[in-house]
């Protein structure tokens, strides 16, 4: 003990632990492990548990001289002294300990002598007084009981005056209107009602349940009657729940009333508007009147409000639906706007009460929906109007009026087009000007729309262009080969008036609407700006030029196709071999000019003069009169020779070098004589190739020369490009000098004498035509 | 589209000209053969030869031909075997004949005459041979009948094997053989192509309402053809569909008279016109259901051109085309005027 208290640790003292530790512990291997020295210790340590003093002693003898071993004897004995003293040293501390040990247990068992007697008193003190408790608790126990009865008899008896007294208070409390506290007493009643009402207070429980029957009675029609105040109406709400009434269904009720008068409101209304659509002076009544009402329904039913929204948008989805019916008939933006408008006080007058149904957003939607079906709504009507303007002529006689017919046609259709969407601009314009907050908010998406509605009408316009002259199926050829029309059925003057309205909304309808959207619609950008402005007139220009170049060549080809046709017929069917001398004209030139006639009073209706412009060409250069082109010249020459006749064939190919090249495929323009010239060119070039599939004899030969001799005059009534009809109409002769075998014109008296009598024949025939 | 004059031009036909043909079965030379239409003088047909320089043409033969020819078609096996039709005066006939061989001697030597088609009863349009290589058959075509002959050149006999007449109300004006089908022809007839089968000489199919002028099968995918005509241009078929044609192209600004397609790029057609000029054209069939199935309403932008280029340099009209098929970038040309004309199409030709 007086080791532990001593703090600096010498080494005497941690040695003496050391051992004391050693001793005390029953197993030598924790003690090992607690000294970290005995660990790495082997058979030589000496403080090893192994350690064998034989093999330590071997082991010295061998390692160490004798110096060291004298050495080590002197340790050692200074080790073994160290020992002893401290063994000594532990007993004697043991010792001390347990004499003081003995002194404790001795003090102890002195202190203890003399406790028990003080116990014994205090138990019979605490006896005493347990048993005096005891008898005044028995005394007083009588009294008490019988004061706890009286109490309770008295509660009861107070009680029962109340429920006696109930049914005269109830009808006191129904006098003054006081329902509230009637409620607070019968509620009260209740329980015991419930409990005894079958036996003593049967009578009064009947009579207060009349009572009550009455006050419901009253608190109901209070709730019905509108001019209670509100509140008044909220609390007998309130006081009819506590009484446990059906409250649900008399709500219902109630709003199925509203709900009808809503649908009686909107009969109404609806009727007002289909008679006269500006007079809003009923319908606003009502509409406050509805509004009125659904105020006093959100604060007597609180819980209602969902279904006054689901009643509030009802409503007016079915206004909006009404104004959708009436817009898909043609009707005035002006109407719109006062239908709008109405409904869009009305929607703030709802929006003032019920401001949880976001009415405004939704009718917001619905505008813009409306707006939108009332776009595209003129935009179609725009399109049947402008294709009623082309077609409508169509089932008429032709013959009747076909001096002006396509004019007509292209006339109507111009101004449906122009007229038209002025118009609607105008339309539009007032929309975007109508003072209503709605539309001002939609007034970009309203500039979209105009924009997106032209381009979308123009592109749906350049369809059913296509679709007129026939062409539609070429592109696409799935979906409409059901409505395609074949190319023979198709008025060919038609795809010429296609062609003008096609140059006319290119050149001036397009540029006005251009102009008058920049004027009062530009803007918008709702799209963003990826997408570009909606309205691209650029684009719709170059689709309708190049739908009008189209047009333009659809017609030349339709006319061309049939006069093709009726020369294949002239040129495939005589056998040119054997053909017989030429005594007239032959009747196929008259069919030729005919047909040219007739193209010549379409494009006189429909296309503008053009400049006069002569191509002498030939007159220039003179080269067209070359040899290859004047066989006539020729025949005189022996044409057995064979060094002759290529000689005269490498002169002719000179000739043709040397010739400017004569362009006989001009670009068409928008004139009468081009479009004319074109037709006749092309005809007169089919004509040389079906010259050239054939071979003709000596009066074959003779009788296209004499065909064309006459055709040479007429022809140039038609066109403008002399020098070009020249030029074609002699290689048509040279064509059949190249095919004939024995190519001998017809001597020029003859050809006069013949071309005359086929004059002098026509004359007569138109006199008589005339004169009958 | 103004066609710089790139082409080699070969003027050693003298008279007028309307039929020239690739020489298929020469490995070793771009040739073809055109063949003259004089009525009145002795006519012509000239082998005519690239230069492995590619910038010239010679003349590699002439030959004398008794009559003007209206059709002259390259045996596409054998390189010195072809066979004209021909007509004079009211006469006509068709005949298959061999080039003889050449000693150095290309001063006309007489062409050899191997078999004489006469069985027709009129006017002959044209002959047709199967045109990917050996076969022993042989179409010609007259104004009534479609004929299939049995042709041995060896022993110089040719049997008709079947005869089909078409009516009189028909006028047969051409035809082209099925390079993928060797049973089936095209033949144009008046105002509609009928497709014949040669094992039961049946009519199997018709495109009506065209006014052809020539067809050509294409040479890549079956069931695809091209034809000519006067006013509607060039028009692509889908047999299989033979309703509605697959695509339109516009064609010349008079008759289109002729159209190839490419033996090797499918996609390029090649289109000759009575108004002076060749056209080159792509279309790319490969796409058409998509383009189809696009309107072309709504955005002319996207339609790309499909003329690739336009050869107007002639001066008269072109009645003879063909590629050749062993150099498939270049092409002959032959206008009215005898004046043979090489063009490269490379160009214009998409590498894939």
């Amino acid at each position: 003990m007086a080791a532990d208290n001593v703090p600096p640790l010498d080494e005497k003292a941690k040695r003496t632990r050391e051992l004391l530790a050693s001793f005390y512990s029953p197993d030598p291997s924790s003690a090992a492990a607690s000294s970290p020295h005995a660990k790495p210790a082997s058979l030589d340590s000496i403080n090893s548990p192994a350690f064998d003093p034989d093999i330590y002693m071997g082991l010295l003898v061998q390692k160490s001289n004798l110096e060291g071993l004298l050495q080590k004897h002197v340790e050692m004995a200074a080790e073994i002294k160290n020992l002893d003293t401290d063994l000594q040293m532990l007993v004697y501390e043991n010792y001390n300990k347990f004499i003081s040990a003995t002194d404790t247990i001795k003090r102890m068992k002195n202190n203890i002598v003399g406790m028990e007697a003080n116990m014994g008193q205090l138990l019979a003190k605490i006896t005493s007084v347990q048993s005096r408790s005891d008898i005044v608790n028995t005394s007083l126990f009588e009294k008490r009981e019988h004061i706890e009865k009286l109490h309770r008899t008295r509660n009861l008896l107070r009680k029962v005056q109340f429920i006696y007294d109930l049914p005269t208070r109830l009808g006191k409390c129904i006098k003054t209107e006081a329902y509230a506290d009637a409620v607070r007493f019968f509620t009260g009643a209740k329980p015991i009602f419930e409990a005894y009402g079958d036996s003593s207070f049967q009578d009064c429980k009947k009579a207060s349940e009349e009572a009550m029957d009455l006050v419901i009675q009253n608190l109901q029609a209070k709730i019905y009657s509108d001019s209670e105040p509100i509140e008044a109406r909220a609390e007998a709400v309130v006081l009819l729940k506590q009484l446990n009434f059906p409250v649900d269904s008399l709500k219902t009720n109630l709003l199925e009333k509203l709900e009808d008068y809503m649908s009686k409101f909107q009969n109404e209304s609806k009727e007002v508007e289909a008679s006269e659509p500006d007079s809003s002076g009923p319908s606003k009544a009502s509409i406050g009147k509805i509004s009125k009402t659904v105020r006093a329904y959100l604060i007597i039913f609180p819980d209602s409000e969902k279904r006054l929204i689901e009643l509030a948008q009802d409503l007016f989805t079915r206004c909006y639906e009404s104004i959708q019916q009436s817009i898909k008939k043609r009707m005035p933006s002006a109407d719109l706007l006062a239908m709008l408008r109405n409904i869009a006080e009305d929607v703030t007058l709802m929006d003032n009460v019920l401001p949880e149904a976001a009415l405004p957003a939704f009718s917001l939607e619905a505008v813009r929906s409306i707006i939108r079906q009332y776009i595209s709504t003129a935009f179609s009507y725009l399109l049947l109007e402008v294709s009623e303007a082309l077609t409508k002529i169509q089932p008429k006689p032709k013959e009747a009026l076909e001096e002006s017919l396509l004019q007509m046609a292209l006339e109507g259709s111009k101004k449906a087009v122009i007229q038209g969407s002025m118009d609607l601009l105008l339309e539009f314009r007032q929309l975007l000007d109508g003072d209503l907050e709605l539309l001002a908010k939609l007034r970009d998406l309203i500039i979209d729309w105009v924009q997106e509605g032209f381009q979308d009408f123009f592109q749906k316009l350049y369809g059913h262009f296509l679709l007129l002259s026939g062409r539609s199926n070429i592109t696409n050829q799935d979906s409409s080969i059901t409505d395609s029309i074949p190319v023979d059925k198709i008025q060919t003057g038609l795809v010429l008036v296609l062609a003008q309205l096609s140059v006319f909304i290119e050149q001036s309808a397009i540029p006005r609407i251009t102009e008058e959207i920049a004027a009062s619609f530009s803007g918008g950008g709702v799209r963003g700006y990826e997408h570009g402005p909606a309205f691209v007139p650029g684009e719709i220009c170059r689709l309708f030029r190049s739908a009008g170049e189209k047009f333009l060549h659809l017609y030349i080809n339709l006319k061309t196709q049939k006069i093709s046709i009726l020369l294949k017929k002239r040129f495939t069917t005589p056998n040119w071999i054997k053909h017989k001398e030429p005594r007239e004209v032959h009747m196929f030139v008259d069919l030729l000019l005919q047909e040219l006639e007739a193209v010549a009073v379409e494009v006189r209706q429909i296309l503008p003069r053009g400049i006069i412009r002569r191509h002498r060409h030939s007159d220039s250069t003179g080269s067209t009169n070359s040899s290859r082109s004047n066989p006539m010249r020729e025949d005189k020459l022996t044409r057995s020779n064979t060094q002759r006749a290529r000689s005269q064939f490498l002169e002719s190919h000179l000739a043709k070098l040397f010739e400017q090249k004569m362009e006989i495929f001009t670009k068409v323009e928008y004139t009468q004589e081009s479009v004319l010239s074109t037709i006749v060119k092309l005809c007169l070039k089919s004509l040389q190739e079906f010259v050239r599939l054939q071979t003709f004899n000596r009066s074959g030969f003779q009788q296209i020369q004499l065909d064309i001799e006459f055709l040479k005059n007429p022809l140039k009534e038609f066109v403008d490009d002399e020098a070009a009809i020249d030029f074609l109409l002699k290689e048509v002769i040279s064509a059949s000098h190249e095919r004939c075998l024995d190519p001998i014109p017809l001597e020029p008296p003859i050809l006069d004498k013949l071309i005359n009598a086929k004059l002098a024949k026509n004359r007569e025939l138109s006199s008589n035509s005339h004169s009958r | 589209m103004q066609g710089a004059s790139t082409g080699i031009v070969y003027g050693g036909l003298k008279y007028q000209a309307r039929c020239i043909a690739d020489v298929k079965a020469d490995p070793d030379h771009t040739s073809f053969l055109a063949g003259t239409l004089s009525l009145r003088e002795e006519n012509e047909v000239h082998l005519i030869r690239l230069l492995p320089s590619g910038t010239e043409l010679v003349c590699e033969g002439l030959f004398y031909h008794p009559n003007e020819i209206w059709d002259l078609k390259s045996c596409p096996f054998d390189p010195r075997i072809f066979s004209t039709v021909f007509t004079s005066g009211e006469t006509y006939g068709a005949s298959i004949w061999k080039i003889p061989e050449l000693y150095g001697q290309s001063n006309a030597p007489q062409l050899e005459q191997l078999v004489s088609l006469n069985e027709h009863s009129f006017k002959i349009k044209c002959v047709l041979w199967w045109p990917l290589g050996k076969h022993d058959k042989l179409i010609s075509i007259d104004e009534g009948n479609l004929f299939l002959w049995s042709i041995d050149s060896s022993s110089k006999i040719a049997k008709v094997i079947s005869k089909e007449s078409v009516g009189m109300l028909h006028n047969l004006s051409g035809g082209a053989w099925d390079p993928h089908d060797r049973n089936a022809v095209a033949a144009i007839c008046g105002s509609s192509l009928q497709f014949w089968d040669l094992r039961t000489m049946k009519k199997t199919n018709s495109i009506e309402h065209a006014q052809v002028r020539d067809v050509d099968y294409n040479p890549k995918k079956q069931h695809l053809v091209a034809t000519a005509e006067d006013e509607c241009g060039i028009r692509l078929w889908d047999l299989r569909m033979p309703r509605l044609p697959a695509k339109e192209l516009p064609g010349h600004a008079h008759w289109t008279w002729a159209v190839r397609y490419n033996p090797e790029y499918d996609e390029l057609i090649l289109s000759a016109g009575t108004d002076s000029a060749v056209n080159l054209w792509l279309a790319s069939t490969t796409g058409h259901d998509d383009s189809a199935a696009e309107s072309l309403v709504d955005s002319p932008t996207r339609n790309i051109d499909p003329l690739l280029n336009s050869y107007n340099d002639y001066e008269d009209s072109i009645y003879g085309i063909a590629w050749s098929c062993r150099e498939p970038s270049m092409f002959a040309s032959l206008s009215y005027d005898g004046r043979v004309v090489v063009e490269s199409a490379k160009p214009y030709i998409r590498t894939k």
